[in-house]
């Protein structure tokens, strides 16, 4: 399906790509359905668009990306709302803010998305672990991240037009082009 | 709302399994102890005010926000 949106102007949608809030997300409760896309700018952070209001997306990045000991340790209520038997099924991602002092960037560790892989049935959890921060800083562990990577990549492309991300592709994988984890499907590569 | 009035020491029971317990009264704060089953979640309130006003903020994130940051973050 085709749908419209105010950042990245007309995309195409499989329907087995959107993504289900039951509850939405705080403060946007009326909105339920999203899907992600990837704007192949490779700084791997992608967006959570909704699929009802063209002008609501959240930039999205994967946790571990810049915090690889982050781990989302669910309560068995909150994996069975997802229908998850455990974690290792799901994709998580934090919600980015990126203020005009582009350095002071953050992300919301206390909040996770999770998403279920399968069912594509989605959360957002605020953790019981009161060390996790609303708003961590993490530009600069981003940042190195991203320059040991292109460093490591030779055969990226340039930034290309928007296309609509599978959630089950990892953009930071090595060894795998741009084009290859922006694809729709995901399964030509 | 459901208003009580509850001395130092007493407690409110919700369902069966929840008791708050008024734990210390020190001018104008109170310090509560809450007793519940693992899976229940208790957070302040300004918790869920934080998540929601950092969704805001985040969901008005343009693209030319992310192209000074995409820049950025590419230089070496």
């Amino acid at each position: 399906m085709k749908l419209n949106t105010s950042r990245f102007g007309e995309l195409e949608v499989d329907k087995k790509d959107i993504i289900v809030f039951k509850e939405g997300l705080l403060g946007f409760e009326n909105l339920k359905k999203f899907f992600i896309v990837d704007p192949g700018d490779q700084t791997l952070i992608l967006w959570f668009q909704s699929a009802e209001d063209p002008a609501t997306a959240f930039p999205i990045i994967e946790p571990k990306i810049f915090k690889p000991e982050y781990i989302v340790k669910l309560l068995p209520a909150e994996l069975a709302s997802l229908d998850l038997e455990s974690i290792n099924d799901a994709s998580v991602y934090t919600i980015l803010t990126i203020p005009k002092v582009v350095t002071e960037m953050s992300a919301n560790l206390k909040a996770p998305i999770v998403i279920n892989n399968k069912t594509k049935i989605a959360r957002q959890i605020v953790l019981q672990d009161s060390k996790l921060e609303v708003r961590c800083q993490m530009y600069m562990e981003l940042k190195r991240y991203i320059v040991n990577y292109s460093s490591d990549d030779s055969t990226r492309t340039t930034a290309q037009a928007p296309k609509v991300a599978n959630s089950e592709t990892q953009p930071f994988e090595e060894n795998t082009s741009k084009e290859e984890n922006a694809n729709t499907t995901g399964k030509e590569a | 709302m459901l208003v009580l009035t509850r001395k130092l020491g007493e407690s409110i029971a919700i369902d069966d399994h929840i008791k708050i317990v008024v734990v210390q009264i020190k001018g104008k704060q109170v310090r509560l102890g809450i007793k519940a089953p693992k899976e229940t979640k208790i957070h302040r309130e300004e918790v869920y005010q934080a998540i929601q006003d950092q969704n805001t903020e985040a969901s008005q994130s343009d693209l030319s926000s992310l192209s000074d940051l995409t820049s950025d973050l590419k230089k070496k």
